[in-house]
């Protein structure tokens, strides 16, 4: 029985510190969860936030832009990333919406596909699954291999927004892949597929495989025009925090938006900076 | 100090060793028995929780509209899992047509041909398969296998067919493990017999050992199927993803449980009752299942 005592004891004395733990890590740690896309400049941005900062921590995770407005409107993350402007039953989250960057989104086929320019038009006839083959588009006779992201992808929420106007839906004959990597590497290996990614991920970054941008209604996707808003389908990236931004994710927020991070990981990622696009 | 107690206790009533060892066997009794009441619980609070959370469905969709309806489409407001049941289905059976045979082959290998020498090679390596992550498999066909899939099939790869050839290397091990435990159980005798009346080895295999041994066998495929079901991560990088009807082993499909991870990081209402009531139907098929092992080996007692 005594013994009984001291393991209960033992136990009592090894939870005790891991409560305190937790208070003196809070402060020092800020958690910026939410879209894929928005990754690389949330990583490159913490990674020099910490080295600017000692003993400060900042996490990030891509899990895409819905995961990243529940994850801050729930309070398990500081900062909310996203690619999408935030839906209308979710205006009563009480988030601070702070723009961040400006984005094209570019279809992508093969190099090999000898298809250069579609229309928005065409596009929402291929995606909802009207045209099924190349042919109709001025291409070979080969089926349309439809590659789409998953619903909690930003970038699918803005090309739905944007390309599938009227009510058109997606296809759900569409292969669904859960990241932009994804969905690049899949449409340089194959011939017939189609996708859409961010205009700051066409260029090969971190592999080798190529694929090609369609100029959509005759407009070349790229930084220019997508400043000009010239390019059709283009996007604001926010920052979402619960209620005004405080301490170090207010700290976190003022860096991104330095001249630093805008004209350099911004504009690496291919990004369009808000500073110059005039923030909405 | 209990030894002249000893003595005396043979006149037939039983004598007290000691306070202190009673108190010690009737902890460890209760210590064990916690062990196993909290596998119980565990099972039972998950069932609850699962059903609980998944009850809505019926009130909110109509349980009709959930299990039959054709279209999967949770933003828009349709919450139908047909094509993702017959999805797990197609993906599963797929498994067990590929492993089935690769399984009980190795099993009846293991079991009836191998030397001790090359057993001792081929078993650890069969057992080592099941402690590969399902990540590791996953990531296995989306860098191997999709691309020769692709070039076969000529779409983009991801379909049931490539998640149905991961799984069925997956699934091996099970069945195989366990189809050579129930092929082991059989009484050395009926093999002897079998020779003595001149029966080659293949004829004693397939004629007696596999016969006599069917019901363990047919266990062990339930117990993989079981596996192929729940399996996740391996299948949502492989099967596409694409909520549709099954129209051809190169077209992307999805299934219940990927559909559930791919969605249950941002969804909300309906959408999250209808997750959960996507892990019930998991949970009774799982649950089904295990019953049949049970009744088949009611069968064979």
């Amino acid at each position: 029985m005594p013994r009984a005592l001291i393991l209960a004891a033992l136990l009592v004395a090894l939870a005790a510190p891991l409560s305190g733990c937790r208070d003196t890590g809070a402060d020092s740690q800020l958690i910026v969860t939410g879209s894929t896309t928005l990754l690389p400049i949330a990583e490159q941005a913490a990674q020099g936030y910490q080295e600017a900062n000692e003993g400060t921590s900042v996490l990030v995770s891509g899990l895409g832009s819905s995961a990243g407005i529940e994850a801050v409107s729930a309070g398990t993350s500081d900062i909310g990333t996203s690619s999408r402007d935030l839906k209308e039953e979710e205006g009563v989250l009480g988030l601070v919406d702070i723009p961040v960057a400006f984005d094209g989104i570019a279809v992508i086929v093969s190099p090999e596909n000898p298809v250069d320019a579609v229309t928005t038009q065409q596009l929402q006839d291929i995606f909802s699954g009207k045209i099924r083959n190349w042919q109709e588009v001025g291409g070979e006779n080969r089926r349309i291999d439809l590659v789409n992201r998953d619903e909690a992808s930003g970038t699918r929420e803005a090309f739905k927004k944007i390309v599938m106007a009227d009510d058109a839906r997606f296809d759900r004959s569409a292969v669904v892949l859960p990241g932009t990597g994804q969905v690049r590497d899949v449409v340089s290996h194959s011939e017939g597929a189609i996708g859409y990614i961010s205009v700051g991920f066409v260029e090969p970054r971190f592999t080798d495989t190529r694929v090609k941008a369609l100029k959509v209604d005759g407009v070349e996707p790229s930084e220019e025009t997508v400043t000009s808003k010239e390019y059709p389908i283009a996007r604001t990236l926010h920052f979402f925090t619960k209620g005004e931004p405080q301490g170090l994710a207010k700290s976190f927020i003022d860096y991104v938006l330095s001249s630093e991070i805008q004209n350099g990981v911004v504009v690496e990622a291919g990004f369009v900076p808000v500073t110059e696009g005039g923030g909405e | 100090m209990s030894a002249p107690n000893g003595s005396t206790a043979v006149a037939g009533e039983l004598q007290l060793v000691s306070r202190q060892t009673q108190l010690k066997e009737w902890l460890l009794a209760a210590l064990f028995f916690a062990c196993a009441f909290l596998a119980v619980l565990a099972v039972a609070l998950i069932f609850i929780f699962v059903g609980w959370r998944a009850a809505p469905i019926v009130s909110e969709v109509g349980l009709s509209e959930f299990l039959l309806g054709s279209v999967w489409a949770p933003t828009d407001g349709d919450f139908g899992i047909r094509a993702l049941i017959q999805g797990s289905f197609v993906v599963t059976f797929g498994a067990l047509i590929m492993g089935t045979p690769l399984a009980v082959g190795t099993a009846v290998f293991l079991s009836e041909i191998a030397s001790p020498r090359i057993r001792s090679v081929v078993r650890p390596a069969v057992e080592l398969l099941a402690g590969i992550p399902s990540v590791v498999y996953g990531f296995f066909g989306v860098v191997m296998l999709r691309p020769i899939i692709a070039e076969v099939t000529g779409g983009v790869g991801f379909g049931p067919l490539t998640a149905s050839i991961v799984l069925a290397i997956m699934i091996v091990p099970t069945i195989a493990a366990l189809s050579e435990d129930a092929l082991g159980s059989i009484p050395m005798g009926i093999r002897e017999a079998s020779f003595a009346m001149g029966a080659t080895q293949w004829q004693t295999i397939y004629k007696v050992v596999v016969p006599a041994a069917k019901i363990g066998i047919v266990d062990a495929i339930i117990l993989g199927m079981g596996r192929a079901v729940g399996e996740t991560m391996a299948v949502l990088m492989l099967v596409g993803g694409a909520p549709q009807f099954f129209s051809g082993v190169g077209q992307p499909m999805s299934t219940l449980t990927s559909q559930i991870v791919m969605d249950m990081g941002y969804a909300t209402g309906t959408h999250r009752t209808a997750l959960f009531g996507m892990a019930a139907i998991l949970f009774v098929i799982s649950m089904a299942l295990v019953l049949t092992v049970r009744l088949l080996s009611r069968l064979r007692d």
